[in-house]
């Protein structure tokens, strides 16, 4: 079975710095990948160079069998890859229902106002913001802000969700609730690749760990494989105990 | 007394012709930060469009409307792509400068065309009179045509797809392109809306009063004050902020020279400007 994406040979360079360095990996169809990686590893820069919003200096991108590379984000969305921002940008001046509505009209399928506004509300009720549908954006907490953000890129019915920290800044709650949805997410068929700080959360939930340091692949594999590789071990040495809390989850 | 009145009424109804040029310096504006210098030079052209189109086809003018309205549009489209497009993002400067060279070209192709003396479109509906006062026909049409165009643009925003697609771009362009909108289309769209909005406004005028080439300057000039009075990017807000701006003409005209309004007016800019940076109808939110 060909992957849904393929990544060969990405290479991104700014002036002196190499932020992605010929990374190759693939993601198959309802898998959880997980990115990991020390700050400034370029795991942002790699997810912007896949969706199209850095282009490539090298190396190609295929998504369900097309090439990729180098095309904007707002087409991109058009074939199935829809992605949340790590630094979450609600349409400030819209109600949540209104976001998430745009998210569906301008989506995989196009959809006119009607069908969309209907995709929005199914949509928040699986994030948990039915509730919140008539607020105004801006007046959502951060944790409700980072579910808008799920919403918005869930809502263009994407086959691949690429997912920016969406658990940093949440209380234990809050993450194991996006947890959750995550879990939710995959099972209704949506891959889901993700960048995550929380050590625990990315253990439990990836069926596989892609980790990144100074924009170099240095490992792939099963989570626990991946903890246990001593070259992973020691890119986190900045922070002592990371070796520790990678073996808790065995 | 019944003087003042009837002014501020007269004020009011040309107040809604102003307000529709606001709009789209304001839609503009808010939409892709881009303050629109051939703002001034569309209207004149929207005048000098009605006075082709009615020596072409002397129907009711009003109708006439519907296709300045789309000349503007395919006008909005070729100004975006020639001046505008390039330098979206960079400085205000640039798109300041850009669109300012994009008038001189207008007024100059205009004088070239029509010189500089006055024309007007011999046209008149017939007023209605209410006691002792008759209610010019035209102003009447002419306001009752900019809240219509006004509404229908209220509407149009928030109520469809490329309208929700151009506020989705006005709120964070780099969000709405993650949602799968090509801000590019949607920026060149927001233009085109903003230039037809101030041709209608121009064609509206040219029933009212004689005018030249050179005659947009003045209305681009209470466009920038409507559209700072009502704060940025807030299209049905200049609507309203040009009827208040009507109405103050009409309450202070049977008193003082027609030669002070400007200061007056410029007078109110500027105390705006200071003390309500976001404009009157600025919430109290953060």
């Amino acid at each position: 079975m060909t992957p849904l994406l393929e990544v060969s040979g990405v290479s991104k360079r700014f002036g002196g710095l190499q932020a992605v360095s010929d990374v190759s990996f693939s993601l198959g169809e309802r898998e959880i990948l997980g990115l990991i990686g020390p700050n400034g590893a370029g795991k942002t820069t790699l997810f912007n160079v896949v969706n199209g919003v850095y282009k490539a200096d090298k190396g190609t991108i295929k998504f369900a069998g097309e090439d990729i590379t180098n095309r904007p984000p707002n087409e991109v969305v058009h074939l199935g890859l829809a992605r949340t921002h790590q630094i979450v940008k609600p349409l400030q001046d819209m109600t949540v229902l209104e976001n998430v509505t745009v998210g569906a009209c301008f989506g995989r399928e196009y959809l006119a106002l009607q069908p969309a506004r209907k995709v929005a509300l199914e949509v928040l009720e699986r994030v948990g913001l039915a509730k919140s549908a008539e607020m105004s954006a801006r007046s959502l907490t951060i944790a409700g802000k980072k579910r808008l953000e799920v919403a918005r890129a869930l809502a263009a019915h994407p086959k691949l969700l690429l997912l920016d920290e969406v658990l940093a800044g949440l209380n234990p709650t809050e993450i194991t609730y996006m947890i959750g949805i995550v879990r939710d997410i995959r099972d209704s068929g949506i891959s889901v690749f993700m960048i995550e700080h929380v050590m625990q959360a990315i253990m439990s939930l990836s069926d596989r760990l892609v980790v990144l340091s100074f924009g170099q692949k240095l490992a792939e594999g099963h989570p626990e494989e991946v903890a246990r590789d001593p070259q992973v071990i020691e890119a986190y040495l900045g922070d002592p105990d990371i070796a520790e809390k990678l073996k808790e989850n065995d | 007394m019944s003087g003042i009145l009837a002014s501020m009424i007269d004020g009011l109804l040309i107040g809604s012709v102003y307000g529709l040029a606001a709009m789209g310096l304001s839609l503009i504006w808010g939409v892709m930060d881009v303050i629109n210098l051939t703002h001034g030079a569309v209207i004149a052209l929207g005048m000098f469009g009605m006075y082709i189109l009615f020596a072409a086809f002397p129907v009711n003018a009003y109708l006439l409307l519907l296709p300045v309205i789309a000349a503007g549009l395919l006008l909005g489209l070729l100004i975006y792509w020639i001046a505008v497009h390039w330098v979206i993002g960079r400085s205000q400067l640039s798109s300041l400068l850009s669109t300012f060279a994009v008038n001189m070209m207008i007024i100059g192709i205009g004088t070239a065309i029509w010189s500089t003396s006055p024309y007007n479109v011999n046209f008149t509906l017939r007023g209605i009179t209410v006691g002792a006062y008759t209610f010019d026909g035209n102003h009447l049409a002419a306001a009752g045509a900019a809240v219509i165009i006004g509404l229908a643009l209220e509407l149009f925003l928030y109520r469809t797809r490329p309208g929700k697609a151009i506020r989705a771009v006005a709120d964070n362009r780099e969000a709405a392109e993650l949602m799968g909108i090509s801000s590019t289309m949607v920026l060149a769209l927001a233009f085109a809306i903003g230039i037809a909005l101030a041709a209608s406004s121009g064609a509206l005028v040219s029933t009212l009063f004689p005018f030249t080439i050179l005659s947009g300057a003045g209305y681009q000039m209470k466009s920038f004050v409507v559209t700072v009075l009502a704060g940025l990017g807030k299209p049905l807000g200049a609507l309203v902020a040009g009827v208040l701006l009507g109405l103050l003409e009409g309450a202070v005209t049977p008193f003082i020279a027609v030669s002070w309004i400007p200061l007056i007016e410029f007078g109110l800019f500027v105390v705006v400007l200071v003390a309500f940076p976001k404009g009157i109808f600025a919430r109290a939110t953060a």
